[in-house]
């Protein structure tokens, strides 16, 4: 799993663009999006959404599906895990 | 602070008479994928027949996603037109060539190619993107194909349309507001008329369907697998479509003048900018609201005369929810008929504005109101859209078109003339407040001044330039939020543009990068300082090669002069790649620098 979180945190940041971060400066259990964590947008969503795909072979039919997964990424580890096809 | 400039707006218009001059239509021409022509699309409409179909023209691997296709290939459309070598045209321009000939014939009286003050406005943000992304990989190679580089930018689908028709030299403009764009052609020729800047305008738009475009809504996963619900509470997205469709306007003195028949009047229009996001719609329909409300101050009246609305109702959860909010609050408990056509001609995005238009036209014209084809179910909160109306006379009909960036527009077509127009009008001068280049990508690396980082992550080259020219030039004439922004761009966002497409290209139509596609329409720039400003005055974009800077200019001008705004943010924004400057120089073309931005603020001079 620590291994997941720090691979899906190095995705992240590449996938995002958000070249400013390290993955020691995401918090596994922060809030992904709203103003309280990362601050992220439903854009970011859609690219998160391919990430999975990418990465793993998870595919949403629906960007709402994502709402519950992206919370955290400790969230979307969890989810991978179950759900991961590579 | 926010509503100033609409407030402006409706203060210049009960100063300027001008403005009220009704503008005549005098010939209509319609290729979508209901018919390639006037009456096969009233056939169409009037049997509920829809032209969402699985995909047969459109070389892309989705095939599981209906398409609202025009049911011509382009060796049909080439040869209905009379061309023999049509391998670099683009299907924008054969549709739009199509549209804009009926829409010469359908008047039979003007000389249209032998006028001396003609333009011709076109809107498309597509362009020659359907020739680009089928050579480009071979380009990148060999020379072979390197001349389909000349039918790529915009701009020039609009001079291939001029060419193919034999027009006796037209001034050629291409508006680029994504969904938007040709309605915003129509607003922007009514303007020209109005102002005595040319006799005959003929505008609309034209959009063909591409795999780029296609992919990019479908990152965006906002495309429906099955034929879309505009307005239901099951809509689940977009069905994407092609087409054309062209009005030819004159003043209406002028068209009674000659005795033309006249089908109809342009009697009011709106710009306006939800200034919320680049690619959703605000909650409370803002931008949409305003459009609405600018379009019925200036044709004097009241919501309760408005008969029809042809509505923008894309099927998207975002679109629908918003647009239904906007139309409440500008029609209370009073809702006029209103529907979505969409279901018939899919999403025609850029032609969409023309389209519906001529839409509306034919219903005025036979007496009925075309349905929300397939409406089932109420949404929560949702207009209830009418399944179609047999016998109905349309006096005075809304239509919406809203685009990315929030750019919203809306036009009343009246069937009677509905204001006397005289000639005395206010004229107001202006001067350029200020001005700030960036012509070296070393000029970038303060941008943090303007944007923040989280923000940077996002911008290419051109849009950080063309954010610090504008917020600088702003900042230098001591304005916070400008009355109207008016972009000017000739190949637009080339570097995001360009890796969305070699990712496409090269690895499939599958793993595509949503971000990439939301910052590739033109009007990203002027949407961008519209949303940082929060300006929610009028909002457009143009590209045409060169020039385009020339008619953003006079676009400025005119708004000051005839006061309907008193501060214009113009902004001239161009980036290259090494990719495209390598295909310029093959092709002996000067190639365009790596980036270059100007911004200038034009004020009205105060007495």
């Amino acid at each position: 799993m620590e291994e997941l979180i720090k691979n899906l945190k190095a995705q992240i940041i590449d996938a995002l663009n958000l070249e400013e971060l390290s993955i020691d400066d995401i918090d596994t259990d922060a809030a992904l999006f709203g103003d309280d964590g990362l601050g992220l947008d439903s854009i970011d969503a859609l690219e998160l959404i391919v990430l999975l795909e990418k990465n793993y072979g998870i595919r949403l039919a629906n960007a709402s599906e994502g709402k519950d997964i992206f919370k955290s990424v400790r969230s979307i580890a969890e989810y991978v895990e179950k759900n991961r096809k590579k | 602070m926010i509503l100033l400039s609409f407030e402006a707006g409706l203060e210049a218009l009960d100063k300027c008479i001008t403005l009220k001059m009704d503008i005549a239509i005098t010939g209509i021409g319609i290729v979508s994928a209901i018919g390639a022509n006037s009456q096969d699309v009233l056939a169409s409409l009037k049997q509920g027949i829809s032209g969402i179909t699985n995909m047969k023209y459109l070389e892309s691997e989705h095939k599981e996603l209906p398409v609202g296709e025009v049911k011509l290939s382009n060796q049909e459309m080439a040869k209905l037109l009379d061309i023999d070598d049509y391998e670099y045209l683009s299907r924008t321009t054969l549709m739009g060539a199509l549209a804009v000939k009926e829409a010469i014939d359908s008047n039979g009286k003007l000389n249209v190619r032998g006028h001396k003050k003609i333009t011709f406005i076109s809107g498309t943000t597509v362009g020659g993107m359907d020739i680009t992304e089928k050579y480009y990989t071979q380009m990148k190679s060999d020379d072979r194909h390197l001349r389909a580089l000349n039918s790529h930018d915009c701009g020039s689908s609009s001079d291939a349309i001029v060419d193919i028709l034999g027009f006796y030299k037209p001034n050629v403009c291409t508006i680029s507001t994504a969904c938007s764009s040709a309605l915003n052609a129509i607003i922007i020729g009514s303007e020209m008329l109005k102002s005595g800047e040319t006799d005959i305008v003929i505008a609309g738009g034209t959009e063909a369907l591409s795999k780029f475009h296609l992919n990019g809504f479908n990152t965006l996963m906002i495309l429906d697998h099955e034929r879309c619900r505009p307005f239901d509470a099951t809509r689940s997205g977009i069905n994407l479509g092609e087409g054309a469709a062209y009005l030819v306007l004159q003043r209406a003195d002028d068209a009674k003048k000659e005795k033309q028949n006249i089908q109809g009047y342009i009697t009011g229009y709106g710009n306006a900018c939800d200034a919320f996001h680049q690619t959703a719609s605000s909650e409370n329909g803002e931008g949409a609201y305003l459009a609405m409300t600018k379009a019925l101050a200036m044709a004097s009246l009241e919501p309760k005369d408005i008969d029809y609305v042809n509505a923008h109702g894309t099927g998207t959860q975002n679109n629908d929810q918003s647009e239904s909010v906007s139309l409440k609050r500008v029609f209370g408990e009073k809702m006029p008929l209103v529907s979505s056509t969409k279901a018939y001609t899919g999403h025609t995005t850029s032609a969409s504005g023309s389209i519906e238009a001529v839409i509306c036209l034919i219903a005025m014209h036979n007496n009925f109101v075309p349905g929300n084809l397939g409406w089932e179910n109420p949404m929560a909160d949702g207009i209830i859209p009418t399944l179609g109306v047999e016998d109905a006379t349309l006096n005075n009909v809304l239509c919406n078109s809203f685009g990315f960036g929030g750019n919203d527009s809306s036009i009343v077509i009246s069937s009677k003339s509905l204001s006397v127009c005289e000639s005395e009008k206010t004229e107001y001068d202006y001067e350029i407040a200020s001005s700030v280049v960036i012509d070296d990508e070393e000029q970038l690396k303060d941008y943090k001044e303007f944007i923040s980082v989280a923000e940077a992550r996002r911008m290419g080259k051109l849009m950080k330039a063309a954010t610090i020219t504008s917020m600088k030039a702003l900042r230098d004439a001591g304005v916070e939020c400008p009355d109207a922004i008016i972009t000017a761009t000739a190949f637009g966002m080339l570097e995001t543009s360009e890796k969305f497409l070699e990712d496409m290209c090269v690895n499939g139509e599958s793993l595509l990068k949503p971000t990439l596609f939301m910052q590739s329409t033109h009007n990203t720039i002027g949407s961008s300082i519209a949303i940082r400003t929060k300006c929610h005055g009028y909002n457009v974009t143009y590209t045409q090669g060169m020039i385009s800077y020339d008619w953003a200019l006079k676009d400025a001008e005119r708004l000051i002069r005839t006061g309907q705004a008193r501060t214009v943010l113009v902004g001239v924004h161009d980036e290259s790649t090494q990719t495209f400057r390598d295909f310029q120089t093959r092709l002996g073309d000067e190639p365009t620098p790596m980036i270059y931005s100007k911004s200038i603020v034009l004020k009205k001079k105060e007495d």
